[in-house]
């Protein structure tokens, strides 16, 4: 009895918000939802791939917020990326399309991150301009144009194909979260970026070299939007200015519903995981429900606050 | 460019004109226009198709009081057929979520999905599942690359481009009497809807009114910079009669510039119905007059193309809704008739 009170005690409401959401979430479209599709594996499996590309920005993300961060670029350096790749690959063979796509991504964090560890800029502040200023650069870079990419061997690696059918999507998100969440957790660069988040002086003073971890959580944070860029351009076979601007809040209410603190010092891959799959499923199953689409934006927002709301509360106790 | 026609729409000059389908609106191939009248689910058949228990989907690009409008027409035309509508989305400009709304309604397993695709580059691969399963594909406006008619699609459904064009420029010459200049600004962009609007504006114009000259011809790309582009053009023709703006919104930038100027004389004729240009319009403004298309009616013309390449008959590859001509005398009719709505309270009691 007391040790069953003290587990309960102990439950971390933040962490576990994104779990209870989840399943409460799943069981209610799975209830209402059985005889509309929505329990089809074809439909649980589209969920997946449609959050595909969020999940693996939001990963990036967990490590800028743990770090004390934040980076609203990212979408901007998704279609960057993917208009990068897409281009470079009218002429040149697909690694190099490749390199181009994840490359764009890699140099755009790694500026972004340059500026805030060494400029001492604030990331908001930075961010917030590059997020436009590389939006300028995506639609001049093809004059507005989509471009269509017809590699099939890269459609088939970032879109529609499958290894030992699994789709590549999901594969590329399961090795996103696996390395995310080790590094995370169990390795030294994981531990200095919450420490420095918790309290960067105090990290300074202890020999962590707090502007490289900074510099390092943005750099990420712009391969991983790199990475969501070329799932874009596979899973669209184009290639479009557009891409990823629709995707700055899904992604930081996914992140903070799975239990990273907006301040730093805490987070979770697996729970990012969770809060863009929550997301997904929310979208798939609004639609399917057959509400109109100004319903839909209503219920949604409701559930995000209302999950928020739980997380942020337990926070700032 | 349907996605141009956001916000309230409103009012102005001539009478409700309204103009059957001309051969010179051609579509994204050139395609002939097909006038919406003609495409019909006659009554006889009504019966079989309500028996078939089919499903649409209406996943749209955006929202806005036109889609509405489209949405309107197009649910009563499927109420009328005992269709059932399963899902209505809106992407809002994202090329991905529309993929995956695509998808998604798909688990609905529609017979007819009705959509603006958002550019025929990325909406080619974001259909291509639907158009496998044999689903009924009819598009407002633009046409996903590389799909053939009629084994790909039943139908484009779009305004009467050509019309809309030419009825603005008859208005804003009757506004000006048949004389004096002209400012014509165009959308600076390869898009086949405004690009026909606009040269059919200044075709008219040349051909038909000799005493009127256009003086002036600005492209635009970015609404924002409308009011600049004004600014520019009266500064050097400063007795322009007229300005004609591409769509609702570059124009009330254009009517900014007038009213910063002290410009009571120079008239504006634009496309879409949009309520801070209508106001002025009503309010004997700069604004002479508003042409519009019949939204309700491209929605119950997609919608009925749809089901006629359900029943396998033969549905025309582009498909036309009239204009309409919207002025201060008749703006009521002229919203209800494009928008199926009332106009908002502040044109109304005008």
């Amino acid at each position: 009895m007391t040790l069953a009170y003290q587990k309960l005690k102990s439950f971390d409401l933040q962490q576990g918000v994104i779990y209870i959401g989840f399943l409460a979430i799943f069981l209610f479209f799975a209830l209402t939802l059985h005889d509309d599709g929505f329990l089809t594996s074809r439909n649980l499996t589209n969920i997946v791939l449609q959050t595909a590309p969020a999940t693996i920005m939001a990963i990036g993300l967990v490590f800028a917020l743990s770090a004390g961060e934040i980076d609203l670029s990212f979408g901007s350096v998704v279609a960057v990326s993917a208009l990068s790749a897409a281009v470079v690959m009218q002429h040149f063979p697909m690694p190099v399309g490749i390199l181009a796509g994840l490359g764009a991504g890699l140099a755009i964090g790694a500026f972004n991150g340059a500026l805030v560890a060494y400029g001492r800029l604030p990331s908001f502040l930075v961010t917030l301009a590059t997020m436009g200023l590389f939006a300028g650069i995506a639609r001049t870079m093809t004059d507005l144009r989509s471009i269509p990419v017809l590699n099939e061997n890269f459609t088939g690696l970032f879109g529609s194909g499958k290894l030992l059918s699994v789709p590549s999507l999901v594969i590329w998100t399961a090795i996103a979260v696996g390395i995310g969440h080790i590094v995370y957790r169990n390795t030294r660069l994981g531990a200095h970026v919450l420490a420095v988040g918790d309290n960067a002086r105090a990290a300074q003073v202890s020999g962590i070299k707090v502007a490289r971890v900074r510099l390092y959580v943005l750099t990420l944070c712009g391969g991983c939007a790199g990475l969501a860029g070329l799932l874009y351009a596979g899973r669209l076979q184009a290639a479009k200015y557009t891409l990823g601007e629709s995707d700055l809040m899904t992604v930081i209410a996914a992140v903070i519903v799975g239990g990273t603190a907006l301040n730093g010092g805490k987070g979770s891959v697996i729970g990012a995981l969770l809060g863009s799959l929550l997301m997904g499923m929310l979208n798939n199953g609004l639609i399917l429900m057959g509400l109109d689409v100004s319903d839909q934006m209503i219920v949604r927002g409701l559930i995000i606050l209302l999950a928020v709301a739980v997380s942020l509360r337990d926070t700032s106790r | 460019m349907k996605h141009l026609k956001q916000t309230l729409r409103g009012a102005a000059l001539l009478a409700l004109l309204s103009a059957p389908a001309l051969a010179e609106t051609t579509g994204p191939g050139g395609e002939a226009a097909t006038p919406s009248s003609s495409v019909i689910v006659d009554d006889a058949v009504v019966a079989k198709v309500q028996a078939g228990g089919h499903k649409a989907a209406l996943l749209w690009h955006d929202q806005s009081d036109f889609v509405n409008a489209v949405t309107a027409g197009a649910s009563d035309e499927f109420a009328r057929l005992g269709i059932e509508v399963v899902a209505v989305t809106s992407a809002g400009f994202d090329a991905a979520k529309q993929r995956s709304d695509i998808e998604t309604a798909m688990a609905k397993q529609p017979d007819i999905i009705l959509s603006l695709p958002l550019d025929p580059v990325t909406s080619a691969a974001a259909f291509a599942e639907a158009k496998e399963a044999g689903v009924a594909l009819s598009f407002l406006s633009n046409l996903p690359a590389g799909y053939e008619h009629p084994q790909d699609y039943a139908a484009i459904v779009t305004d009467d481009l050509f019309q809309m064009g030419k009825q603005a420029a008859d208005a804003l010459a009757a506004s000006m009497g048949g004389k004096g200049t002209v400012g014509w600004i165009y959308h600076d962009a390869t898009y086949y809807v405004t690009n026909q609007r606009d040269n059919a504006f200044k075709a008219t114009i040349e051909a038909d009114y000799p005493d009127i000259s256009i003086v002036a011809e600005q492209g635009i790309s970015d609404p924002a910079r409308a009011e600049d582009i004004a600014n520019a053009m009266l500064l050097k023709n400063p007795d322009l009669g007229g300005i004609y703006v591409t769509w609702a919104g570059p124009a009330e930038g254009v009517l900014a510039a007038l009213r910063a100027n002290g410009n009571t004389s120079t008239k504006i004729v634009t496309l879409d119905l949009s309520e801070p240009v209508a106001l002025d319009m009503v309010r004997g403004g700069n604004v002479a007059a508003i042409v519009a298309d019949e939204a309700y009616e491209l929605g119950r013309a997609m919608a009925a193309s749809a089901v006629l390449d359900l029943l396998g008959e033969k549905v025309p590859p582009f498909v036309v809704a009239p204009a309409v001509t919207v002025t201060a005398d008749n703006v009521v009719e002229g919203w209800k008739r494009s928008l199926n709505a009332a106009p908002p309270a502040s044109l109304a009691s005008q």
